[in-house]
């Protein structure tokens, strides 16, 4: 690929719009410089006797004291980290883990490599919920009404109130989110099998349960298909942000990568179409990409549908349309490569809409893509993780209504802070008599329940999970428990009147259901051991029949309402889950308050994302305060007022606000960060991060729905700025060097698969030749060259990397106000550029950003104490304890990625701190820090394997970021050797440097971005 | 003005900070320099008895050094292998004796003030049984060898790499109670890893790193 081709790349409107010539840069360093308040020598001479008065003041460290163990667990050695097998709980798509313990503590959680869903991937959320576990809010004791009693009177307190509502006859309800563990379905059904009227209610607080309802119409069976995206060549995503919060994103993103695979035998590149609303991580990572409003997802589905009615010859009756949303020649080329991959494509819809729902079920039948082995699987292994029905849902709250549930249980769920408040959850659930909330941290619905039974957190706790008919796990305890909590099993055991341990009613489950499916030839006990310590185990299923598709469903579908007329500040609300909140279960965690969105790189908030042409129109730039209105439940208003967010590629009729936001709870993150002279509170008022859009949410035609709502916009009139990161860190040229139109700094780069193809293996060069001569001699052979090489085709920007990181390298937090002032700590950022496609959508490329390790670093000779030198291993080490903080290395670091600490960040709360990794320093105020590449897993794997006398292997060594990435888009290895992956990865066609004309010779290196270019007539497959 | 004040105020610091600092001149050290530390310990555990006369191997105690970076202080458990049934010196023992069988009586059994201590931590009764009544409580051992928290040491690669344990620990065989015998400054450590590479280490060739990040990551 030539320069001259390259898309102009740029990462916020500002630099879009600063100049044409070519990619151009916003200052590197956004803080204002101080004013000379101080004078320089002055400091230095009060320095000076600072520095004597300490001399003089030095005393002895302090004492320290040893305590081991009276009798020593047989498996712990002091300093040696244990690994279990277990089964996230951040989501309903419950992944493998491998939980990472150290001296009887959990520290860290890793994907599962065996587990044949999750892949050894673990999300953001996934990896940030062991902070969870030392949260120091979660309920330590069961509550009466608030108070903290004892569990037996609890108890006995529930079981005689019960028996009350058992006399009578009322009806019983248990409410919970989606359960993938069989052994609590089997115990809710227990429990309500004592009673005449009793009814387990499921709902998603991110519902999926238009799928199962269509799927119903149209298959005749409520199951939500599981969907095999590592099957598909060609994948079209509407409305359906499958890569990043929908239903199993780890999943699949896995898949999706496996149908990208440039690199494997033979190789594989997918073609994604995408058609969404707002810009999500999925839309970002599309070869095509649709803005449509949300009203016109039905008519582009109706469209495509007559397309492939035409092709495939099934008669889809599909009555006259109105144009559709995008030019029909490209509908028409999609359609074509839909039926040419009959049996491997894939439509999927995720807009929550039962008729669009049902159409693209169509689609795919007529397309084969429900046959026996192609990518959408009904009958054979079908999916459990969202089995939320609204309707049911809908149901429950007017039976509440009518004063008929005797008792409420609520378990998994938060549905006063989920649900929209003119349905007034909390007030209906006054008028049960007996309210009974098992959440683990005090929430919304846990405030207007009488006895509140704390669960554990699920490391704490024994259950299992059954993800995918068939794909049984299990969640063990690691620890014991921190609190006087209870596991729900256990208390459904109880009141149901047989009190036993989680322990013994997982294992019995799996003894009396699961092991005789298994149908192997081993004993249960052989059997439960393997389950327990592989944490996964794979049953077959038995061959079922795929039900007839009834086509006529068609007729019964309504008409598309014809598009009505909108005042100039009207918008449609689009309320979206980012990839860090998702429902709002996880608003406790600072770690994933701070880690930027991925596609707006904003911390801490939710916003009103609006696209560039609609705040041109309304006159509304970033940061002002908006105010959202509509009319909701009848003659009710809701309104909610957030700072403005101008996000390109976003459909130009849509506000768009993330959910999960304005939790009860948050105000505590009022104060978080440094508590500094000019330190700003992160939230407004003292009130709870971001607002809470529950009011704006549509239960309608028995489905939630989340983007019908219609609302007015209007300036409130003060500004508010947000904590967005996407100007931080700049390494593009800066402006006052005056560079801009003259260099070019390729800094990401992308191809086509047609270009790629002729390119064949033949390594383009152009433009990215190394400056060959050198300041250094090469005196120094590495015996190890440690290096990263990441894969920007398979990045998806979705974040899991940074979390991994945090956790790994005891990263603080740093708060809102410092994240403004740029200085948050993150080791690792995911840049995002943009570029323009020419039909206002826009490109994205995501580039993870760290340390690159160079060989000559710049960094390296500015130190004035050599507080960073290279190692012999070609790591670029940093040293705390010589570290000054003059900061000139951060400045000299051309990829900035140097993070420096301003504060001693808080590390005061005794029980967060458990969480702390003890293999990696907890650095203080005026030190520098950076990406290590995990040095101290590097040590550790090197320490092994010199004590076992075996050679190092090729993948002995993962680093954090590598062993979390979903998509296996990083890969860590030893340059020095001709044979690792990463040395392969880095011969090939794809391979580049960042900007390589600076000769300081990075040890991380990129493959370029590959998309498919239509334009450009390329084909379908690429190899 | 400023000039003359700020000439006082540096005059004033200077003779202020020698005055401070001139007693401690004689024994001058590098901050966090512990040598010669020798805290009593909550039992007056002997290394002389066991790791001298006894000769037992460092390792059965210290087992964490083989296969972990942490040498490990032996739990309880490992003691009472040898002090379920070692009570007392065998001179206390053989003298109970003597006195039993000049009183024509049954010996009884002799704890030493010592042991008496360990057998509490653990919650036993007199006659070395369980005693429910009484919470078992860990030792809290005073901590001799402290590196800084951002040094990091692997016994298990010193350990595999043959060298001894007395190179950092000193003779430890010969004492009473431990004492921190080297100064465990950087420059020691530094020092032996650039003799090591270049002279071995018990006769075999080492690569010593000198890296930072071998120990401070």
């Amino acid at each position: 690929m030539a320069n001259d081709t390259a898309p102009r790349y740029w990462r916020n409107l500002d630099e879009r719009d600063a100049g044409q010539g070519g990619p151009c840069g916003t200052d590197e360093f956004i803080e204002p410089v101080l004013p000379d308040l101080f004078p320089r020598r002055g400091f230095l001479k009060a320095a000076g006797f600072g520095l004597a008065a300490l001399a003089a003041g030095c005393t002895r460290a302090p004492v320290e004291k040893a305590i081991p163990f009276l009798v020593n667990p047989e498996e712990i050695t002091p300093g040696r980290s244990l690994y279990y097998a277990s089964t996230c709980a951040g989501c309903s798509a419950a992944c493998g883990l491998l939980v990472k313990s150290r001296d009887g503590r959990p520290i860290k959680l890793e994907g599962n490599p065996q587990h044949p869903l999750s892949r050894g991937g673990l999300c953001a959320v996934g990896q940030a919920s062991v902070l969870e576990l030392y949260d120091n809010r979660r309920l330590a004791a069961p509550q009466r009404r608030g108070q903290n009693a004892p569990w037996a009177e609890i108890d006995t307190e529930i079981v005689a109130r019960l028996g009350e509502v058992r006399r009578r006859g009322q009806r019983v309800r248990v409410l919970t989110g989606s359960v993938v563990s069989p052994t609590l379905q089997a115990a809710i059904g227990r429990f309500l099998s004592s009673f005449d009227d009793a009814r387990h209610v499921v709902y998603d607080a991110l519902s999926s349960a238009a799928i199962l309802e269509a799927h119903e119409r149209t298959h005749h069976v409520r199951v939500l298909p599981h969907y095999r995206f590592d099957r598909a060549d060609v994948i079209v995503g509407v409305q359906a942000d499958f890569l990043g919060t929908w239903i199993a994103p780890v999943e699949f993103t896995r898949g999706w990568r496996d149908g990208r695979s440039l690199d494997g035998t033979p190789p594989r590149c997918s073609y994604h179409v995408q058609a969404e609303s707002i810009l999500t991580v999925t839309g970002s990572k599309a070869d095509r990409r649709y803005r449509i409003a949300p009203s016109q997802t039905g008519l582009l589905l109706r469209h495509l549908a007559r397309h492939i009615a035409d092709r495939t010859g099934v008669a889809l009756p599909i009555g006259d349309l109105p144009p559709a949303p995008v030019a029909d020649s490209e509908l028409a080329d999609l359609a074509t490569r839909l039926h040419a991959t009959r049996g491997r494509s894939l439509v999927v819809c995720g807009n929550q809409s039962l008729d669009d729902e049902v159409v693209t079920n169509l689609i795919n039948h007529a397309l084969g893509n429900y046959d026996a082995g192609a990518t959408i699987d009904l009958v054979g292994r079908p999916s459990k993780q969202k089995q939320g029905s609204d309707r049911e849902l809908r149901h429950l709250l007017d039976e509440m209504e009518e004063g008929a549930v005797g008792a409420l249980f609520v378990l998994g769920a938060n549905p006063v802070g989920d649900l929209p408040r003119f349905h007034a959850f909390a007030d209906l659930a006054r008028k049960v008599p007996l309210t009974v909330g098992l959440a683990s941290s005090p929430d919304e619905t846990s405030q207007v329940c009488t006895y509140v039974c704390p669960d554990h957190h699920p490391l704490e706790s024994w259950a299992d999970a059954e993800p995918v008919d068939g794909i049984v796990s299990i969640c063990q305890p690691v620890l014991e428990p921190l609190g006087d909590t209870r596991s729900a099993l256990e208390s459904l055991a109880v009141w149901t009147g047989t009190p036993q341990s989680a322990y013994e009613l997982v294992r019995e489950y799996w003894e009396r259901v699961v092991f005789p499916r298994a149908a192997a030839s081993e004993p249960f006990e052989t059997f439960w051991d393997r389950a327990v310590e592989q944490g996964v185990i794979t049953l077959p299923t038995a061959a079922r029949a795929l039900p007839t598709v009834d086509l006529a469903v068609l007729n019964r579908i309504a008409p598309l309402a014809p598009a009505g007329t909108r005042a100039i500040n009207e918008l449609t609300l689009v309320l979206y889950p980012t990839v860090t909140m998702l429902d709002g279960r996880h608003a406790n965690n600072p770690w994933l308050h701070e880690l930027p969105d991925p596609i707006s790189k904003v911390t801490w908030d939710n916003y009103a994302s609006l696209s560039p042409a609609t705040a041109t129109r309304l006159g509304l730039g970033e940061g002002k305060v908006v105010r959202l209105e509509a009319a909701v439940g009848g003659a009710g208003k809701a309104a909610m007022e957030l700072s403005v967010y101008v996000q390109p590629g976003q459909h130009d009729d849509v506000v768009a606000v993330a959910m999960g936001y304005g939790r009860l709870g948050t105000e505590r993150f009022a104060r978080v960060g440094p508590q500094w002279i000019d330190a700003q509170p992160a939230t407004e008022g003292d009130g709870p991060v971001g607002v809470s859009v529950a009011p704006f949410l549509e239960l309608t035609e028995g489905t939630m729905r989340y983007t019908t709502r219609v609302v007015t916009i209007a300036a409130a009139g003060r500004t508010r700025p947000l904590a967005a990161t996407q100007r931080h860190h700049a390494i593009t040229a800066s402006p006052r060097l005056g560079l801009a139109a003259t260099v070019a700094r390729p800094i990401v780069r992308e191809t086509t698969v047609a270009a790629l193809a002729a390119e064949g293996a033949s390594r383009d060069r152009s433009g990215h030749e190394p400056i060959r001569p050198d300041l250094w001699p090469d005196d120094h052979p590495y015996a190890h060259r440690w290096g990263l090489v990441i894969d920007l085709n398979a990045c998806t920007g979705c974040s899991a990397c940074v979390i991994a990181c945090q956790a790994e390298n005891n990263i603080p937090v740093v708060g809102r106000d410092e994240v403004r002032r740029a200085r948050e700590m993150h080791w690792m950022r995911i840049d995002r550029y943009f570029s323009d496609t020419g039909d206002g959508s826009v490109d994205v490329v995501h580039q993870p950003m760290l340390c690159q390790h160079c060989a000559h670093a710049p960094c390296e000779t500015v130190c004035p104490v050599l507080a960073t030198v290279h190692s012999a291993e070609g790591l670029n080490e940093q040293v705390y304890n010589r570290c000054v903080g003059t900061r000139y290395c951060a400045n000299n670091c051309p990829y900035k990625v140097r993070r420096f600490n301003w504060f001693t960040y808080r590390h005061d709360d005794v029980r967060a701190n458990l969480v702390l990794n003890p293999d990696v320093t907890v650095r203080s105020r005026g030190v520098m820090e950076k990406c290590s590449l995990c040095v101290q897993r590097v040590q550790e794997a090197k320490a092994e394997a010199r004590r076992l006398g075996e050679p190092l292997r090729d993948g002995d060594i993962t680093t954090a970021c590598e062993q979390s990435c979903p998509a296996r888009a990083i890969v860590f290895g030893d340059l020095a050797d001709a044979s690792s992956r990463a040395t392969k990865l880095a011969a090939g066609g794809r391979h580049f440097r960042v900007l390589e004309e600076l000769n300081v010779r990075p040890g991380v290196g990129y493959l370029s971005v590959v998309r498919h270019r239509p334009a450009q007539g390329d084909d379908k497959r690429h190899g | 003005m400023s000039n003359r004040l700020l000439t006082i105020v540096l005059l004033v610091g200077l003779g202020y900070t020698t005055l401070a600092l001139a007693p401690r001149l004689t024994a001058w050290r590098l901050p966090g320099d512990q040598q010669g530390y020798e805290p009593v310990q909550p039992i007056a555990f002997s290394h002389r008895v066991h790791a001298g006369d006894l000769q037992m191997a460092c390792l059965y105690c210290h087992s964490g050094a083989e296969r972990s970076r942490r040498a490990g202080i032996p739990p309880a458990n490992v003691c009472m292998n040898c002090h379920k049934f070692v009570t007392a010196p065998p001179g206390a023992v053989r003298a109970e004796d003597e006195r039993a069988q000049q009183e024509k009586r049954k010996p009884r059994r002799v704890v030493s003030p010592e042991l008496a201590k360990l057998y509490a931590a653990l919650a036993l009764d007199d006659r070395g049984e369980r005693d429910p009544a009484r919470m078992p409580t860990p030792v809290a051992w005073m901590k001799v060898h402290n590196l800084p928290d951002f040094a990091y040491f692997d016994h298990r690669s010193h350990v595999r790499a043959g060298v001894m344990c007395q190179t950092c620990h000193g003779p430890v065989e010969t004492m009473e109670r431990v004492r921190q015998v080297a100064t465990l400054s950087m420059g020691w450590c530094v020092n032996c890893h650039r003799t090591s590479t270049a002279q071995g280490v018990a006769g075999r060739p080492v690569n010593a790193s000198t890296d930072c990040v071998t120990c401070h990551y």
